[in-house]
């Protein structure tokens, strides 16, 4: 760069002295022309205008002698650098509006691509992280289902496809003995995980081969985070031992740097130890994945077909109820992000949309500057300036501008991304790993300069259509525009329009979404309600009893305090998620095909969950403490369920439901009760079927107590931590939150979305405001001398107001049709977005295109109101 | 690049492209010789069918000087008056050489086609 500067102003001295030189040299010749015409009798002043007269034009002679030498070049930008400098100054308002519609457009797109960036597109920080891919098995009906260790071992064993296999799960274990009890987080992988990941050890070692045999001692490799805040960063740890869940892991190592692969905080990685049943049966399923690298050169499908061809054969040799599963392969980066992407991508189709606006605005008031300055264009048009060379100026002084306001909008970006991350779903994958970074960066430039290079085309493309030496002749500022001027701002209004419909549409069908989820009864009442999440230790509680015991010990005792109403307890709350699914028969009904064997929730709850949570029963009965281990299988099933099968929840009560489906093992159970249907998996999913087996006859130890309260939640929080530490100080509370927090939570990536959009939605709607305004305004005000004109002629004020407003209501109505047109075509993009209306919502487009229809109608109000108030005297003396 | 004057349009010959280097450089063969002279030089030599427009022997007289064909000097001419004055360098010369035999060739050649027939 100094170089580069030391050359150009080397340049520039030797281009200074060659000015002074030829200068020189011409006045010098000059003054042998005179005296070559003195010696010719002419009179002195003749001589002096005859030899100017043959000398011909001094400056055009120096600029094109100066040519040859390639100054221009360097000299002419920095001269266009300054006079751009000036122009911004001078003007600075239409600078800083431009530059604040440039910050916008660009610190929105940059704030977005950042985590489009970080999210989709950027490497996974794994070794060959593009080729790493997620195993699972499949059914025809669930795909991405756990692998059963016998198969895991088999592909492990005979793949032709992988270069390294690893099984990976999550886990939470208690820790105890190093101070208080805490819950900690595990990560059960196999051997191979770590290279996989490309980790490495700090101190000590990794796994290897032998440490997931079942016969290894247990031994654990702990995070550098974890080693440093839990284990005080001893140094000394490696061959000491935790105690999880009450069994002593040895310490082998600590991690340099924690791969991040699970989606949460992880404390420590543990070999995973397939259970006795697991080594036993192929359909032993726990909740293992499969990380493996794929070979080079290889496709997926290929690696697919090998991993099909084990389990068929292995369908052959060792064959079980699950013959038909084949396996899942996805790559990591898909799998990932597969579900946030559809977002991410909409949003940045929307934030374009937002740009483009931006750059519609600019280029037009760039087009109505040009036109005023046209003027001051045809006057350096005549005094010798090329048009190449005012194109030019005009393009430094765009660029400038749009650096300027690039730079303002990656300002704006950093703010914008600080509040995404502090307020954007935790469960993207990634988010928090957005920042400015270099491709950004990049991206941001590319784009500003873009935006320059959009905006400029219009006033580009306008001085090629003017005729410089005309316009010199005429008076006024505004007779620059010409019929192609018209026809630009005319589309500029119609695109604007057409945007602004677009971007309501799409904020609107998602505002609407949001709403009719956040609005959907619950059918019970989750504001009065919390809801405390255990999970009992399995080395001290193994027997069935003893957790039966510490449950009921615990609600007893919350029963007894003054703000506690009601207690019960549950596996999965609404709004928990999928806490598994399995398949079931209803005796009685015709038996249903090997692939059609439907599914449903399996949820768990004890004789005061209904009650506790307000859900209303609809037929039969709770199930009662009487309804134990020795007594026959009974079961709740949800309103779903029910209306599956029966014409109405009475009829179900009694019938009988065969867990497993036909071709499985499984109970027979009858149904003794029908309760209303809860959100399950969130307020925006549609209810799915759903059994709860009593808590005395399918014993858990991780359940959710519903806790309803008379008082403050506060009291009642501080009651229900005192009485679990009371009854057992081993036992750490997972959380312990308003229950209408669990469904709260299933909303946040739509809130996200629809509060992003909302927020586009309405940059878009005032940036079209200005610019239709800025139009309308120009328009009126180059058409003020021809009102003036029908004014005196006798044409009344609502003759010319009619007539503007047609002229802006022809455009606002092509603006809306094209828009609208747009969204209902790009409608179905909202398909999976949308919840309670259609994603072809006839009031939303309507309501879209009204409010388009309306920004347009407020934005012509003034300009159109000035025009009826021209004072003629003044404007006729003016022509 | 027209290299006629203006005002004797249609009378005058226009110069070819690249010619007026080589004219340059020929005016300088025997003697340096200041802008002005050259142009009347080159006037006279070619019974004025040539006429000189400064816009291009200024421009012509940097490119000459960018290749080092010729050099300047400041000199008082004859009649009292300081002006640059430029001469050829040995660049310059074999330059000249070289153009002239080129030229000359495209001259006959010319001339052979033109001809009239028989």
């Amino acid at each position: 760069m100094s170089q580069w500067w030391s050359k150009a102003e080397r340049a520039l001295a030797r281009r200074q002295n060659l000015s002074s030189e030829l200068e020189q040299e011409m006045d010098a010749h000059l003054q042998l022309l005179i005296d070559a015409n003195l010696e010719r009798g002419m009179a002195p002043e003749d001589a002096l205008i005859a030899a100017r007269r043959d000398f011909g034009n001094k400056t055009i002679i120096q600029a094109r002698s100066y040519q040859s030498w390639q100054f221009p070049k360097i000299e002419s930008v920095l001269q266009d650098f300054r006079y751009a400098l000036r122009g911004i100054v001078k003007s600075p308002i239409f600078s800083l509006i431009v530059m604040l519609t440039l910050a916008v457009g660009i610190g929105a797109n940059t704030a977005i691509f950042s985590t489009v960036y970080a999210v989709l597109l950027k490497p996974l920080p794994f070794p060959a992280g593009e080729r790493l891919v997620w195993l699972a098995e499949s059914t025809g009906r669930a795909s991405g289902i756990s692998v059963t260790w016998i198969n895991f071992e088999h592909w492990q064993a005979e793949n032709h496809s992988f270069e390294a296999m690893a099984g990976f799960q999550n886990a939470d274990h208690t820790l105890t003995g190093r101070g208080q009890a805490t819950l900690t987080h595990a990560g059960l992988v196999t051997s191979q995980f770590f290279q996989l990941t490309g980790s490495r050890p700090m101190l000590g070692r990794l796994f290897v081969a032998g440490d997931d045999k079942p016969q290894a001692p247990a031994t654990v490799v702990v995070t550098q985070s974890f080693w440093a805040k839990n284990l005080s960063a001893d140094p000394q740890i490696v061959g000491q031992t935790l105690t999880l869940d009450g069994t002593a892991y040895t310490v082998i190592g600590v991690l340099a740097r924690d791969p991040a692969f699970f989606l949460r905080p992880v404390d420590y990685y543990l070999p995973i130890r397939p259970s006795a049943s697991q080594v036993a049966r192929r359909d032993a399923h726990g909740s293992m994945r499969v990380l493996a690298l794929l070979k080079s050169g290889l496709t997926l499908a290929a690696a697919r077909a090998d991993l099909n061809t084990i389990m068929e054969r292995l369908a052959k040799v060792d064959p079980g109820p699950e013959d038909n599963h084949q396996a899942y392969a996805e790559f990591l980066t898909q799998q990932r992000t597969g579900d946030v992407k559809h977002n991410l991508l909409l949003l940045m189709g929307s934030v374009a949309m937002v740009l483009i606006l931006a750059c519609a605005n600019i280029g037009s008031l760039f087009l109505v500057r040009m036109t005023t300055r046209v003027r001051e264009m045809a006057i350096r048009s005549a005094i010798g300036a090329g048009r190449g060379r005012l194109v030019r100026q005009l393009l430094t002084e765009t660029v400038l501008i749009s650096l300027l306001g690039g730079t303002c909008g990656v300002l704006a970006a950093g703010f914008a991304l600080h509040i995404l991350q502090r307020f954007g779903p935790r469960d993207i994958p990634r988010l928090a790993e957005a920042s400015l970074s270099l491709p950004v960066l990049s991206f941001a430039l590319l784009l500003t300069l873009a935006v320059a290079f959009a905006c400029s085309i219009v006033p580009v493309l306008f001085s090629r259509n003017v005729n410089f030496s005309v316009l010199l002749k005429e008076s006024t500022a505004g007779s620059g525009s010409s019929g192609m001027g018209h026809a630009v701002r005319s589309g500029l209004v119609v695109t604007e329009i057409a945007l602004a419909v677009i971007l309501l549409f799409t904020s609107g069908i998602l505002v609407r979404s949001l709403w009719a989820a956040e609005t959907v009864n619950p059918r019970f009442d989750p504001a009065h309600v919390l809801a405390l999440e255990l999970q009992l230790p399995g080395s001290r509680y193994k027997e069935d009893a003893s957790i039966v015991d510490f449950y009921g010990r615990l609600e007893t005792a919350l029963r007894a305090e003054p703000g506690i109403r009601e207690v019960g307890a549950v596996n999965c709350p609404p709004g928990g998620g999928d806490c598994g699914d399995w398949w079931y028969s209803v005796v009685g009904k015709p038996t249903p095909g090997r692939d059609d064997v439907p599914v449903t929730l399996i949820n768990v709850a004890d004789s005061a969950y209904f009650r506790a949570m307000q859900v209303p029963l609809l037929a039969g009965r709770s199930p009662s403490d009487e309804d134990g281990p020795s007594s026959p299988a009974v079961a709740v099933i949800n309103q779903e369920l029910a209306k599956a099968w029966w014409k109405d929840a009475r009829s179900a009560v009694g019938q009988h439901i065969k867990l497993g489906g036909p071709y499985m093992k499984g109970p027979v159970i009858e149904i003794i009760g029908v309760v209303a249907n809860v959100p399950d998996l969130g307020l925006d999913s549609p209810p799915l079927p759903q059994i709860y087996l009593p808590f005395l006859q399918k014993v858990i130890p991780g359940m959710v107590v519903a806790i309803q309260t008379r008082g403050t939640q506060e009291s009642a929080m501080g009651a229900a931590r005192k009485i679990v530490a009371s009854l057992d100080p081993d036992i750490p509370i997972q959380s312990l939150k308003p229950m209408d927090q669990w469904l709260g939570a299933t909303l946040t990536e739509r809130r996200f979305v629809a509060a992003l959009l909302a927020v586009f939605a309405s940059l878009a709607v005032i940036l079209a405001a200005i610019g239709c305004y800025g139009v309308l305004n120009y328009w009126v005000r180059s058409r003020t001398q021809e009102i003036a004109i029908r004014m005196t002629m006798g044409a009344r004020p609502v003759t010319i107001l009619w007539r503007t407003a047609m002229q802006a209501g022809k455009l606002g109505a092509l603006g809306t049709t094209i828009g609208a047109a747009c969204s209902w075509a790009t409608a179905r993009w909202l398909k999976s977005l949308v919840f309670g209306i259609s994603n072809h919502d006839p009031i939303t487009l309507v309501g879209a295109s009204f409010l388009a229809f309306a920004i347009l109608a407020l934005a012509a109000a003034v300009p159109l109101w000035r025009s009826t108030r021209i004072n003629l005297i003044e404007t006729l003396h003016e022509i | 690049m027209s290299t006629v004057d203006n005002l004797s349009e249609g009378e005058k010959l226009e110069l070819l492209q690249g010619t007026l280097e080589v004219l340059i450089l020929r005016s300088l063969k025997l003697e340096p010789n200041h802008a002005y002279g050259i142009s009347q030089f080159l006037q006279q030599q070619s019974d004025s069918e040539f006429l000189v427009d400064n816009g291009s022997l200024y421009p012509a007289l940097q490119r000459l000087l960018q290749r080092k064909w010729i050099t300047p000097q400041w000199k008082t001419s004859p009649n009292g008056r300081r002006a640059r004055y430029y001469s050829l360098t040995p660049a310059g010369r074999r330059e000249l050489l070289r153009a002239t035999s080129k030229w000359q060739r495209f001259a006959l050649a010319m001339a052979k086609i033109l001809a009239p027939e028989g």
